[in-house]
């Protein structure tokens, strides 16, 4: 069983009768000692020798819910988060321990998860790639998402765009995003834009955007986009598909190239999904890679794909990356 | 006489039917000459195909002499999403 941080503070200041068991080692414990909590430290074999309800404290809160599960403990709970999220929450009355599994990554840890919900991302295009990639930034805590897409929700894109069930047919797809994924996540602000990006309307779609995602399905749309971006100086995270294949790639970013110079002049790319066929894996993959590039720029974590084009390949499962 | 490799990506590989493809070429080859006769091997399949040209894993922006062991990859700009 799991206790929150907010849980189980509640449960010490009702006076609830239970144990609470540090069993990390000593110094751990030395350098991330577990504040304002009445607790014992202690080893897992402790439990033998205790009665009643317990609640078990490690770092992260992986090892002792792992612990619990193994052992078919009753009566124990596992602090989820760990001390992490323990001191972080007494620290900032926020409980952060819904992300333990991501903030327990050293290279994520707390302060990557409060850069992630401070964040603010436009994504242009709610189809096959931007129903994946916004679902799960709302899921990893994302602090704002843009949703920018004019169209109404069809028969034929649901087996990709999983935001939307045969119910939301002829509905408008912001909105009914909108409600999908503030299911998933009620701290993320989710803003609508009823309309398809032209060169006049994206200022209020971009304003204090942290980085662009380009989840559209047309070439001149991905100009577009790469125009706004070198215009507000935003980072470009370009995703595209064709049957089996992706590409993803952050553009104009530190001085990377971008859509247009990498595809420069009248350019021509052959067939859309509509056309060419797609399966919903393959959007739902690239559109993920998206969502994990902009976690990347977000926390600043390397190696990313700045001026690197990715190209993935369904049916082999290799990838290339090309330097830009 | 010098051999290349020729990765080939989305359309390209649609249009050849091959992921790879191995070229013998004469010294002095451009990768423009490599991209014209690979259209000419497609028949019209990439007529409509804006092509990038990357060479051992670098994009290319401008026409350059190819090298014996090259890996020359053309990077359609495809566009489903």
């Amino acid at each position: 069983m799991i206790v929150t941080p907010k849980e189980l503070e509640k449960w010490s200041r009702s006076g609830k009768d239970l144990t609470v068991l540090d069993i990390r080692p000593k110094k751990q414990i030395r350098e991330f000692p577990l504040v304002k909590l009445n607790h014992i430290k202690g080893t897992p074999d402790t439990i033998k020798n205790l009665e009643g309800e317990i609640v078990l404290i490690c770092q992260f809160g992986i090892i002792t819910e792992g612990m619990i599960i193994e052992n078919n403990l009753n009566n124990t709970y596992s602090l989820l988060g760990g001390v992490q999220a323990w001191n972080d929450y007494l620290k900032e009355n926020n409980d952060l321990s819904r992300w333990s599994r991501q903030t327990s990554l050293q290279e994520i840890g707390i302060e990557g998860q409060k850069k992630i919900m401070d964040a603010k991302i436009a994504i242009v295009g709610m189809g096959g790639l931007g129903c994946p990639a916004a679902k799960s930034l709302a899921a990893a805590g994302i602090g704002a998402l843009n949703i920018i897409d004019g169209d109404t929700v069809e028969l034929s894109n649901l087996h990709r765009q999983h935001l939307y069930q045969p119910r939301d047919v002829g509905k408008k797809k912001v909105n009914i995003a909108k409600k999908a994924l503030e299911k998933i996540s009620d701290n993320t602000k989710i803003k609508t834009f009823d309309f398809f990006l032209n060169q006049s309307n994206g200022v209020d779609c971009f304003d204090d955007v942290n980085i662009i995602i380009d989840a559209t399905d047309n070439i001149s749309s991905r100009r577009l986009i790469d125009q706004y971006s070198r215009r507000f100086n935003i980072p470009m995270v370009y995703g595209s598909l064709y049957k089996f294949e992706g590409q993803v790639g952050v553009f104009n970013t530190n001085g990377s190239i971008g859509y247009s110079a990498l595809f420069p002049g009248q350019v021509s790319g052959g067939k859309t999904c509509e056309e060419a066929g797609v399966l919903g894996m393959l959007p739902s993959i690239i559109g993920n890679i998206q969502a994990l590039e902009v976690i990347k720029l977000i926390i600043n974590l390397k190696p990313n794909l700045i001026g690197r084009l990715l190209i993935y390949d369904g049916l082999q499962h290799t990838t290339e990356v090309i330097e830009l | 006489m010098m051999k290349v490799k020729l990765k080939c990506f989305s359309q390209v590989k649609y249009a050849l039917g091959e992921n790879e493809i191995n070229y013998e070429l004469k010294e002095g080859t451009f990768t423009d000459d490599l991209e014209k006769m690979v259209r000419k091997n497609a028949k019209g399949k990439l007529d409509d195909v804006t092509l990038s040209i990357a060479v051992n894993k670098k994009y290319i922006s401008k026409n350059m002499e190819l090298k014996d062991g090259d890996e020359i990859a053309l990077i359609p700009p495809v566009q489903g999403g």
